[in-house]
């Protein structure tokens, strides 16, 4: 049994990253992060309790943000949570960019935790 | 994916022995010597060609900016089209399409019976000096030895300016010889079929790059092709290094369009374009494409117009050879900004000339001045520096798909100078053009000021930490 966490750019990646680790901790399992960002990830933060992989996105096959975590998912069979980050965006910026969220909402096989920023939780 | 692993220490590789290999290795300096030759000479050959092509063809200001800025837009195409290409067919293979295409290109120049077909062979033109300059230079850095890489790849800035010297200097004489007939630009056209000829033969003769084959997982065939150009001991060692840097330049190629939503990503891409439109903006390439009219509308006559313009393919050249040897001796953007600073006091001394003296020799040979010194300035700071910049200002994943939309951009903007110059020095004067080329320089020197990097002796590392603590 392990935690996936997709760690993209942002507050909501730092987000998902704080989340993973809970989940990881709440379900005494291993976390696999995956890094979405195009730089690398600040280790200095990662507990030590909780046994960690880190994955980098990396090369043309990693491209789309999403094929990288499904391929990841289905090359590590024991992944059973996928944590990810959302936050509002503008229908402009989905028309053109799409949504990296969505589309991982819609297409991972495993259940997903989906966490947001503290300024996007509005009655 | 790949895991995080400690990056592999660089070992010592065993010094490159003369050899047998030394001479195929030698060829690789002969096709740098051609590839670049024809970037410049088929660049540069319409600067002279151009004032009896406009009396053969009956061309207007627009047309003219369409005849000779339509080769710059096919490059910003060609280099696109030609950086894929070469991803996915291999380098050699492209090279020898390109030096194809280059042929056509020409002889369809040199065939042209009205100025639209003109127009079309010189965008195929384009598409092969675009192809050539996204996939010679990373052959030769892929298959020369590192102790002499960043001398082959320097080689070919020098021999792009030399190819267009080349170009100035054979027109002139061309001109000078065989007089004012109506045909003569088909003659100076016709000889840039010389290094595309010589591109081909030389190409069929060197094999494929070995980081390329790498990349595929042609092994057997990388080590057959170090084998040929390295002695046989440092073959086997670099077989390591190569697929370390193979493995890289997949990193580099992480990034797509979905990044482009990230802010520091997109500022930075955007400042990576903006140093290409401000390297154009400077009107190089109106120098370097119509510097006979320039001249010649500056007070001189046919003959020495085409005749003093060698001047500015002259000093580009020693401009980018005095450049390149003190470019890493300056810290980047003290250089830059520098640069800024002497190009537009160029523009402006020559816009003044233009505005206040009289008419008459005197005020063409001031002209003449300003605008040789402005080339050396240009070619002596900015021309290279804004590559090298671009080269080192990217993080390793984004940098693929950033430095394509920066040169792209900056292909589009050089394109866009050379489609505007004739009609707008039509329109204003060479006083007002230089003026505004000015101006131009003034809004440049602010966004370097503000924007640009400083990127010597800074790892990645640091770099990267700067640009996400400044846009996110």
């Amino acid at each position: 049994m392990t935690v996936m966490t997709a760690v993209a750019e942002g507050r909501e990646g730092d987000q998902a990253l704080a989340a993973g680790i809970a989940e990881a901790r709440l379900l005494g399992t291993d976390l696999v992060l995956v890094n979405l960002r195009l730089s690398a990830l600040d280790h200095s933060g990662l507990p030590e309790d909780v046994t960690i992989t880190l994955v980098e996105r990396s090369g043309p096959g990693d491209r789309d943000p999403v094929d990288a975590v499904l391929d990841e998912i289905e090359a590590r069979p024991g992944i059973d949570r996928l944590v990810i980050g959302i936050r509002r965006r503008s229908p402009v910026g989905k028309a053109f960019l799409g949504s990296v969220s969505q589309r991982l909402l819609l297409q991972s096989p495993v259940p997903v935790v989906a966490v947001k920023p503290p300024a996007d939780r509005s009655p | 994916m790949t895991r995080t692993s400690p990056s592999p220490a660089s070992h010592a590789l065993p010094p490159d022995a003369p050899g047998p290999h030394s001479r195929r290795l030698g060829l690789v300096s002969v096709i740098v010597t051609f590839g670049g030759l024809l970037f410049g000479y088929d660049t540069g050959v319409i600067n002279g060609a151009l004032e009896p092509l406009t009396a053969d063809l009956g061309l207007t200001a627009f047309t003219e900016g369409v005849v000779v800025s339509i080769l710059v837009f096919g490059a910003a195409f060609g280099a696109m089209i030609g950086g894929a290409l070469s991803d996915r067919y291999g380098r050699r293979h492209n090279i020898i399409v390109l030096a194809l295409v280059f042929m056509l290109g020409t002889v369809g120049c040199v065939l042209a019976p009205n100025w639209q077909i003109l127009a079309l062979f010189r965008f195929v033109l384009g598409l092969a000096v675009g192809g050539a300059s996204a996939t010679v230079p990373v052959y030769l850095a892929e298959i020369a030895p590192v102790e002499r890489r960043g001398s082959i790849v320097t080689r070919n800035e020098v021999m792009i300016v030399s190819g267009q010297f080349a170009a100035f200097v054979i027109n002139a004489l061309i001109f000078n010889i065989w007089g004012e007939s109506d045909g003569i630009w088909r003659l100076m056209l016709l000889v840039a079929v010389l290094p595309a000829i010589g591109l081909f033969i030389g190409m069929l003769r060197l094999p494929e790059s070995p980081r390329w084959l790498v990349a595929q997982g042609r092994d057997d065939e990388a080590l057959a092709v170090l084998s040929q150009v390295r002695t046989a001991e440092r073959a086997q060692a670099e077989m390591a290094e190569v697929h370390r840097l193979a493995e890289e330049e997949r990193a580099a190629k992480t990034a797509g369009a979905v990044d482009l939503g990230v802010r520091w990503v997109r500022l930075l891409i955007l400042i990576g374009a903006g140093l290409g439109i401000c390297q154009q903006f400077t009107g190089i390439n109106s120098v370097m494409y119509y510097g006979t009219q320039l001249l010649g509308d500056a007070g001189f006559s046919g003959d020495s117009a085409i005749i003093a313009n060698t001047l500015n393919g002259a000093f580009s050249v020693i401009g980018i050879t005095v450049g390149l040897s003190v470019i890493n001796k300056i810290k980047r953007r003290t250089m830059l900004l520098g640069g800024f600073a002497l190009t537009t006091t160029f523009h402006l001394l020559v816009g003044l000339s233009a505005l206040l003296m009289p008419d008459g020799s005197a005020k063409a040979w001031f002209i003449l001045v300003f605008v040789v010194l402005f080339v050396f300035s240009m070619q002596a700071t900015i021309g290279p520096l804004v590559w090298l910049i671009l080269s080192e200002m990217f993080p390793l994943k984004i940098r693929s798909m950033a430095i394509g939309i920066s040169i792209f951009v900056l292909w589009i903007a050089n394109a866009l100078v050379a489609l505007g110059f004739p009609p707008v020095v039509k329109a204003m004067g060479i006083a007002n053009t230089f003026l505004a080329f000015a101006a131009f320089g003034v809004l440049a020197l602010a966004f370097i000021g503000k924007c640009v990097p400083e990127t010597k002796d800074r790892s990645l590392e640091e770099l990267e930490d700067d640009f996400r603590a400044r846009y996110s």
